[in-house]
């Protein structure tokens, strides 16, 4: 599902054109959005084989502290969960969303002695402009509170350093411009959530309505049994 | 000036207020996971059409209409991409992020991957694949169906014996092959499965992939009135429906469910636990619902027209809600309303004969416009004045359907129109360099 997020700022803006939809005939899904159903016992772990999707190609980006990081680095040696997200993003189903899964899982793994040492998140910065080293690293503190917890926040130093990675992982991001043709701070992408094993192999993807935390868990577990 | 909140998904508001994963069906029948739903007007029609031989360059095409109301080019074929060939043009599916469009040849088993998200109006052939059966064995990828970051393609045949033993092929949306999954034709609990594909479909809160099963090659392009008189070809159809498990991808219960079940569309809001198919041969509804000991269970539940003269119901289209459902019937050219506020009792409540001979209907997301194209396959179609090739769309006012605009795609010299999917002009939006690097 695309998600969209904007801060509170543009909301005002956004229930304007949504006024616009209205005039257009456009019918609004009433339904309330919602976290991802799961009305199902997941298959235990090593009961399955994931799909080997694609392989992720290299970038050179920024950790946290402003030091060169590899991607490759990040995405091999051990199991990666990866996501993209911007730290002003407020859809409550966008990257707070992801984040807030992705803090679930740590607990999860924190909480399985066979796993330690050998999972790690990666949040990558869909906004090199704004997200400094120093914005990722204040974004992410609150998230990187157990030192053994293996969660990396990176940005890239330009954009055009980032968008070979955004085209390597399908991610398609774009701007919302405002009446003036100025660019808001409204960003469109679709949630995902990649799955890489320790060779670097995307195993799994996530959209939002697969992002339950159970189901991702085994598939941690699942790709862990792979290697023993 | 096109209002540009027609893409609802785009704007804030609506991602909070708006469902975010049980989007509940098409506009409406596509993978349930995908970005950017088309809630309002759609801009763009865009129909995958079968090359006819002497018909303008006679090779399988892309055929984009205006369908705003308030453009001047409205109801009018805009652009048209064609692929160089004639390979029984047939289904096709969106990425998940809407930004392609994969259309697949019956005949040839070649896919074609247009990019349709940087110009709705005007689509780029950017991506041939021709690896299918080299890859599976299978043959005719029918059925395109999104998953994240890939694309599950449902086969109709094989590339061996050309009949209707076949699977699923995953391919990334970079186009590189991943897996393939032979349908089964093994027995499970006590129902043996033919090995037969067509539709796919998902529901991911249950974790649950329907397929259901059609012929092989040697039928669908063989001519139908040689086919129905070949009782022993007629032996060659699907019967079954299977249940998967969507994670492990393997199968978990095979359906009886006679009469070559086709299109399979999930009632996806919470709470609901059913999907429901048309049978062709057998010309009934059929309803697949879980029963309270978990099992799922296939169950004819309504009649399409009068089964004995065979109006071979082809394409479904289910309301957003579910609560409506659309048949058409090839033979008749009749397009029927289904009520299904009871699934387990459907009530036709409205019909029309909308053409000599109609195939697929696709109702946009709101309900208020219902499109229908003619062709059902090259070999299958009618002969002399009954071989109309047209797309019509209509209004809907929740009791007749009113002609808005048609195309004769005969009289354009286009072919033989198909598969339709929607399409809407992206809104205000720049790149991240475009609006971040100065």
């Amino acid at each position: 599902m695309r998600r969209v997020c904007a801060p509170a700022g543009v909301v005002a803006g956004v229930l304007s054109l949504s006024g616009m939809a209205s005039v257009a005939g456009a019918a609004v899904d009433p339904s309330k959005a919602t976290a991802p159903r799961m009305e199902f016992v997941p298959p235990p772990p090593g009961s399955y084989k994931l799909q080997n999707i694609q392989s992720v190609a290299d970038a050179a980006l920024l950790d946290s502290s402003g030091q060169p990081v590899r991607l490759s680095a990040l995405t091999t040696g051990k199991i990666t969960l990866l996501t993209f997200f911007y730290t002003y993003c407020a859809d409550p189903l966008g990257c707070p969303f992801a984040h807030t899964t992705l803090a679930n899982l740590r607990d999860r793994v924190r909480g399985d002695g066979k796993l330690a040492g050998r999972v790690r998140f990666v949040s990558v910065s869909l906004d090199p402009t704004h997200d400094t080293p120093a914005a990722i690293a204040i974004y992410g503190k609150e998230f990187t509170i157990d030192p053994k917890f293996d969660w990396r926040f990176v940005t890239a130093r330009r954009v055009p350093e980032l968008l070979p990675v955004l085209h390597d992982f399908g991610q398609d991001v774009s701007v919302e411009m405002d009446e003036n043709g100025r660019a808001t701070r409204t960003l469109h992408h679709m949630l995902k959530m990649f799955l890489i094993d320790a060779r670097g192999e995307v195993r799994e993807i996530y959209s939002l309505s697969f992002l339950q935390p159970q189901v991702m868990f085994n598939d941690i577990k699942t790709l862990a049994l792979e290697t023993g | 000036m096109r209002i540009r909140s027609r893409l609802i998904l785009n704007f804030c508001i609506a991602a909070i207020i708006s469902v975010a994963i049980a989007s509940h069906a098409d506009e409406t029948c596509n993978s349930p996971y995908m970005s950017g739903l088309i809630k309002g007007q759609e801009d763009f029609v865009h129909v995958w059409t079968l090359g006819v031989p002497g018909m303008g360059d006679g090779w399988d095409k892309l055929v984009t209409i205006d369908a705003n109301p308030s453009s001047k080019t409205y109801g009018k074929v805009i652009h048209k991409i064609s692929v160089g060939g004639r390979g029984e043009a047939h289904h096709m599916g969106f990425t998940d992020d809407r930004k392609y469009l994969w259309a697949g040849g019956l005949d040839d088993s070649k896919i074609y991957v247009f990019d349709v998200g940087s110009d709705p109006s005007h689509p780029k052939l950017v991506k041939t694949i021709d690896d299918l059966s080299a890859k599976t064995g299978y043959a005719g990828p029918h059925t395109f169906y999104a998953l994240p970051g890939r694309m599950l393609i449902g086969d109709l045949s094989n590339a061996a014996d050309k009949g209707g033993v076949t699977g699923m092929t995953v391919y990334n949306n970079k186009g590189d092959f991943i897996a393939k999954y032979d349908m089964p034709a093994t027995t499970i609990k006590q129902v043996k499965g033919d090995g037969y594909g067509y539709d796919i479909a998902v529901n991911p809160a249950k974790n649950a992939l329907l397929t259901s099963s059609f012929t092989g090659w040697n039928n669908y392009m063989r001519d139908l009135g040689e086919l129905m008189k070949d009782s022993e070809a007629m032996k060659h159809f699907g019967n079954s429906m299977v249940m998967w498990n969507l994670k492990t991808m393997q199968p978990e219960q095979i359906l009886a469910v006679p009469g070559a079940p086709l299109e399979i569309r999930w009632a996806l809001a919470e709470g609901q636990n059913w999907a429901i198919t048309a049978t062709a041969l057998t010309s009934q509804l059929w309803l697949v619902s879980r029963d309270p000991q978990g099992l799922w269970q296939a169950k004819d539940v309504a009649r399409i027209g009068d089964p004995a003269k065979i109006p071979l119901p082809v394409d479904i289209s289910i309301t957003a809600d579910a609560k409506g459902l659309w048949v058409n019937t090839f033979m008749d050219g009749t397009t029927h309303y289904f009520d299904l506020n009871d699934p387990q009792h459907p009530k036709e409540t409205y019909s029309k004969h909308t053409g000599s001979q109609v195939n697929m209907v696709s109702q946009s997301w709101d309900g208020r416009r219902v499109y229908i194209t003619s062709s059902l396959l090259s070999k299958w179609d009618k002969k002399g004045k009954d071989n109309e090739q047209f797309l019509r769309a209509f209004h809907w006012d929740g009791h007749e359907l009113t002609p808005a605009f048609e195309i004769d795609f005969t009289k354009e010299q286009l072919g033989r129109p198909h598969h339709m999917k929607f399409t809407a002009n992206p809104p205000r939006v720049a790149s991240l360099t475009g609006a971040f690097v100065r």
